[in-house]
C-alpha cells in the first residue's frame, strides 16, 4: 500500500476542512483560516507523494457502482491527474497561506476560508474523477463555489451582479457540456460492455459512433470549456469576477476554475482527435480568443482586470495548443498542461502581488493612482516583476518554456496544412502580452507616486510575502523540467492509439518537422520587443499617448467598451431577447396555466352553488328522499328493476 | 290461530302510516310518534315471526327498551328547541342552511 491508494483524500481533506471552518472555524486560532491550510497541506502532501509514485510508473483505477448499470463512481490517477492534482493543491496552498494575512481583517474570515476550501475540494474531485458524470458534479460544484466566493463581498452591488453574471454565463456552458454527456451517453449505451461515462476511449467504442455525432460531442465538450475557460465568446464574467476578494481572482484563475475547461479538452483529447474537424474549430478558437483578450489588456486601467484579461489569453494559448496538436498526438496534452502549469505559477504569483498592492493602497485598483511602489514595496515589486517577465515569455523564464513550445507547434501545424492563422494569432498575441503586462509593472512600480495613497503605501506582512518568494521562485525555475514533463504527460495517451484515432478523425501526424532557426526565436523577440516598447511608452515617456487615449479615436473607444460584446450580451440578448421570450413565457403562464388551475376551481364552484340548492333545510324532503331511495334500493335487490 | 299474513298486512300499514307522516309532517312531536308507529310496525313482524322459538320476542323486546330511551332523547331534544325557539315547526330548524 502506497500513498496513490490513499489518494481520495486529496479531495476529501478539504472537504473535512469545509465543514470544520463552516461550523467551528469562528471559535478557534485567529477566527478561522486554520482547518482550511491543514486540511490542503495534507491534501499538498499526499499529491507529492502520489506523484513520486506516479513517477515510478504505478497507475489506479477504482470504481464502485452507482446507482444503474454501467454508473460508477470512482477515481484514477495517471500521469494527466497527478500533475493536475500537485500543481492544485500546492497553488491552492500558497494562496490559503497568504488569505491567513490578506483577510485578516475580514469578520466573515471562517467563511470565506470554508468557501475556498470546498472550491479546492471541488477542482480537486473534479481531477480525481474517473467518469464524466462525476466530473460534472464536480464541474458544477466548482461553479457554484466561484458564484459564492466572486460574490463574497455582497454588500457591495457589483460583488453581487458579478457573481451573478459569472454564474449565468458558466451555465450556459455547463448546458452545453451536459447536452454533450447525453449524446456521448445515447451512442454508447447499447455497446456490448457499456463503460458509459469512464475514460476509456477505445478504438472500438469510437468508432462505433457515427463521425457525425462523434464532431456534435467534441464542440459540446467545447462549448463547456469555453464557459468554464472563459473562452470568446463567453469570456466576459471574467473581468467583472475582480469584485470578489484578490485570493479568490487568484484561486479561479491559477488553480481552481479555469483550468477546469482546458483540462477536460486534455482528458476527453482521444474523442477530439478521433472527431474530424473538432480540433481545427479548437485551434482557431483559441487563438482568436488569446489574441482578442491581449488586445483588450491594452487599455484597461484596473490592475486586477489587466490580469484577469491576460489569464484569458494564456488560456486561449493553452486550447490552441491542444488544437494545433493535431499534427503532433499524444504529446499535445503535454505541451498544453505544461504551459497550464507554469501559468498558474507565475498567474498566482502575479494575483497575490497585487492583493499586496490593493492592500497598501486601501484597495485602490486604478492603474492611474499608482507609480514609485518600487521602493516602498520592493518585495512585492520584484516578485511581480519575475511573474510579468515569466508571463511574457521572457528567455529562461517558465513561461518562455511554455509558451514557446505552443508557438513553434503552432507553426509546424501552419507547414504541415497550410493554415497559419493560429500561429499569427498567438504570436501577435504574444508580443501584445508583454507589452500589457509591462505597462501594468511600469504604470503600478515605476516613476513618481500619482496619489496620496500611493506615497504612503506600505509592504505586505511575512505571511504574504512568504508566498510570494515560494511561487516566484517556480515561476522563474519550473521551466528546467520541460523536457522530463513532456515525456512524462505526453505518455499519458496510448501513442499508438492516439495514432490510429488520428486516422480515424482524418488528421495527419508529423515527426520532427524542421523549424527554421527566426521562427523558433521569434516569441523571444516578441517577448524582449513588447518590454522594450512598453519601457519606451511608460517607463521613458518617449510616445506622448494622450493623443490616442480619447473616446474620439474609434478603436480606442471599441477596445474601452469592450467590442461591445457585454452591450450585446446583456442590453440584446438578455434584455431585448429574452425579454420578449420572458413576456411570451409570462403570458403563457398566466393565460394557460393559471387559466387551467384557475378554471378548474372555478367550473367546481359552480358545480357547488348548483348543487346547494336541493340542501332545503326541511327534514321532511330529507325523509322523502330516504324512503324513496330505499324504495328504490329494495327494488333493485328483488330484481324488478 | 290469526294467520302470518294478517300481522304482515297490519304491520304494512303501520309502516305507511308512519312514513307517510314522516315524510309530510311538520310538527316535532308528531314527527317523533311517527317514528314510534315505524319502530312498532316493525316489532310487530317480529314477534309474529317467532312462532317456532322465543328469539323474535326478545328481539321486540330489546327494540321496544331502545325505543323508550330514543323516545327520551328526542322529547328532550324538542323540548330544549322549544324553549330556545317558541315553536316545535321543523321547517324553522334552518339556521345551518346555505
Amino acid at each position: 500500500m502506497g500513498w496513490i491508494d490513499y489518494a481520495y483524500w486529496i479531495a476529501l481533506l478539504p472537504l473535512i476542512g469545509f465543514v470544520l471552518e463552516l461550523f467551528i472555524g469562528k471559535y478557534t486560532w485567529k477566527q478561522g483560516g486554520i482547518f482550511a491550510n491543514l486540511t490542503i497541506l495534507g491534501s499538498t502532501i499526499i499529491s507529492i507523494g502520489t506523484l513520486i509514485e506516479v513517477l515510478g510508473g504505478a497507475r489506479i483505477d477504482v470504481s464502485v457502482p452507482w446507482f444503474y448499470q454501467g454508473i460508477v463512481v470512482g477515481y484514477m490517477i495517471d500521469p494527466l491527474a497527478i500533475v493536475m492534482l500537485c500543481m492544485v493543491s500546492f497553488v491552492s496552498l500558497m494562496i490559503h497561506i497568504y488569505a491567513l494575512g490578506y483577510m485578516e481583517e475580514d469578520p466573515d474570515k471562517s467563511l470565506y476560508f470554508a468557501e475556498t476550501s470546498l472550491f479546492t475540494c471541488g477542482m480537486l474531485g473534479l481531477v480525481l474523477s474517473n467518469n464524466l458524470l462525476q466530473l460534472f458534479i464536480f464541474w458544477e460544484l466548482v461553479g457554484l463555489c466561484s458564484y459564492l466566493l466572486i460574490g463574497f463581498w455582497w454588500y457591495k452591488p457589483e460583488a453581487a451582479a458579478a457573481g451573478k453574471k459569472a454564474f449565468l454565463t458558466t451555465r450556459v456552458g455547463d448546458v452545453l457540456f451536459l447536452l454533450g454527456i447525453i449524446l456521448l451517453y445515447y451512442n454508447v449505451s447499447h455497446l456490448p460492455e457499456p463503460l458509459t461515462f469512464q475514460y476509456i476511449f477505445s478504438l472500438e467504442v469510437l468508432e462505433a459512433i457515427p463521425p457525425t455525432h462523434l464532431t456534435a460531442i467534441a464542440l459540446l465538450f467545447l462549448g463547456g470549456a469555453v464557459g468554464k475557460s472563459s473562452q470568446f465568446p463567453l469570456h466576459v464574467w471574467i473581468p467583472d469576477a475582480m469584485e470578489g476578494p484578490t485570493t479568490v481572482s487568484a484561486l479561479i484563475h491559477a488553480a481552481t476554475m479555469v483550468t477546469a475547461g482546458i483540462y477536460l479538452v486534455a482528458r476527453t483529447y482521444p474523442i477530439f482527435i478521433a472527431s474530424p474537424g473538432a480540433l481545427v474549430i479548437v485551434a482557431v478558437l483559441g487563438g482568436f480568443t488569446a489574441l482578442f483578450a491581449a488586445t483588450l489588456g491594452l487599455v484597461v486601467n484596473d490592475i486586477k482586470r489587466v490580469l484577469a484579461y491576460s489569464t484569458i489569453s494564456q488560456l486561449g494559448y493553452m486550447l490552441c495548443m491542444l488544437g494545433v496538436g493535431s499534427i503532433i498526438g499524444a504529446f499535445a496534452v503535454g505541451y498544453s498542461l505544461f504551459h497550464l502549469i507554469s501559468h498558474a505559477f507565475f498567474k498566482a504569483l502575479l494575483f497575490l502581488c497585487s492583493g499586496v498592492v490593493l492592500h497598501g493602497l486601501a484597495d485602490t485598483r486604478d492603474l492611474r493612482e499608482m507609480g514609485g511602489l518600487l521602493s516602498r514595496m520592493p518585495i512585492t515589486a520584484i516578485a511581480m516583476l519575475i511573474g510579468a517577465l515569466s508571463l511574457s515569455g521572457f528567455p529562461l523564464t517558465a513561461g518562455f518554456f511554455s509558451k514557446d513550445r505552443i508557438i513553434e507547434t503552432a507553426y509546424e501545424y501552419g507547414v504541415a496544412t497550410g493554415d497559419y492563422l493560429p500561429w499569427i494569432f498567438i504570436l501577435l498575441a504574444a508580443l501584445l502580452t508583454a507589452i500589457y503586462t509591462f505597462r501594468l509593472w511600469f504604470m503600478a512600480f515605476t516613476g513618481e507616486p500619482r496619489s496620496y495613497l500611493a506615497e504612503h503605501a506600505h509592504e505586505g506582512s511575512k505571511i504574504m510575502t512568504a508566498p510570494l518568494i515560494v511561487l516566484a521562485a517556480f515561476a522563474l525555475g519550473f521551466g528546467i523540467l520541460q523536457s522530463r514533463f513532456y515525456e512524462f504527460v505526453g505518455a499519458n495517451f496510448d501513442t499508438h492509439l492516439i495514432g490510429e484515432l488520428a486516422h480515424l478523425g482524418g488528421y495527419h501526424l508529423h515527426h520532427g518537422g524542421e523549424v527554421p532557426l527566426i521562427i523558433m526565436i521569434l516569441p523571444a523577440i516578441c517577448a524582449i520587443g513588447g518590454i522594450a516598447i512598453a519601457a519606451g511608452i511608460w517607463y521613458n515617456n518617449r510616445v506622448d499617448l494622450s493623443r490616442y487615449i480619447s473616446k474620439s479615436n474609434p478603436i480606442y473607444r471599441l477596445l474601452w467598451n469592450k467590442y461591445y460584446l457585454d452591450y450585446i450580451f446583456k442590453d440584446l440578448i438578455a434584455e431585448r431577447l429574452f425579454g420578449f421570450v420572458a413576456l411570451l413565457a409570462e403570458a403563457f403562464d398566466r393565460c394557460i396555466i393559471d387559466g387551467i388551475v384557475n378554471g378548474i376551481s372555478r367550473a367546481i364552484i359552480a358545480i357547488g352553488s348548483g348543487l346547494k340548492r336541493i340542501q332545503t333545510g326541511v327534514v321532511e324532503t330529507y325523509a322523502t328522499a330516504v324512503v324513496i331511495g330505499v324504495v328504490i334500493l329494495i327494488l333493485l335487490i328483488g330484481g324488478v328493476l | 290461530m290469526v294467520p302470518l299474513e294478517w300481522f304482515l298486512i297490519l304491520s304494512a300499514i303501520l309502516f305507511s302510516i308512519g312514513a307517510y307522516g314522516i315524510m309530510i309532517e311538520r310538527n316535532g312531536l308528531k314527527v317523533l310518534m311517527c317514528l314510534e308507529i315505524l319502530l312498532n310496525s316493525a316489532n310487530i313482524n317480529l314477534a309474529a315471526f317467532s312462532r317456532e322459538n322465543l328469539m323474535g320476542q326478545e328481539f321486540a323486546l330489546f327494540s321496544i327498551a331502545i325505543a323508550a330511551a330514543e323516545v327520551a332523547v328526542g322529547l328532550a331534544l324538542l323540548i330544549m328547541l322549544f324553549r330556545y325557539m317558541d315553536t316545535i315547526d321543523l321547517e324553522k330548524f334552518d339556521l345551518l342552511r346555505w
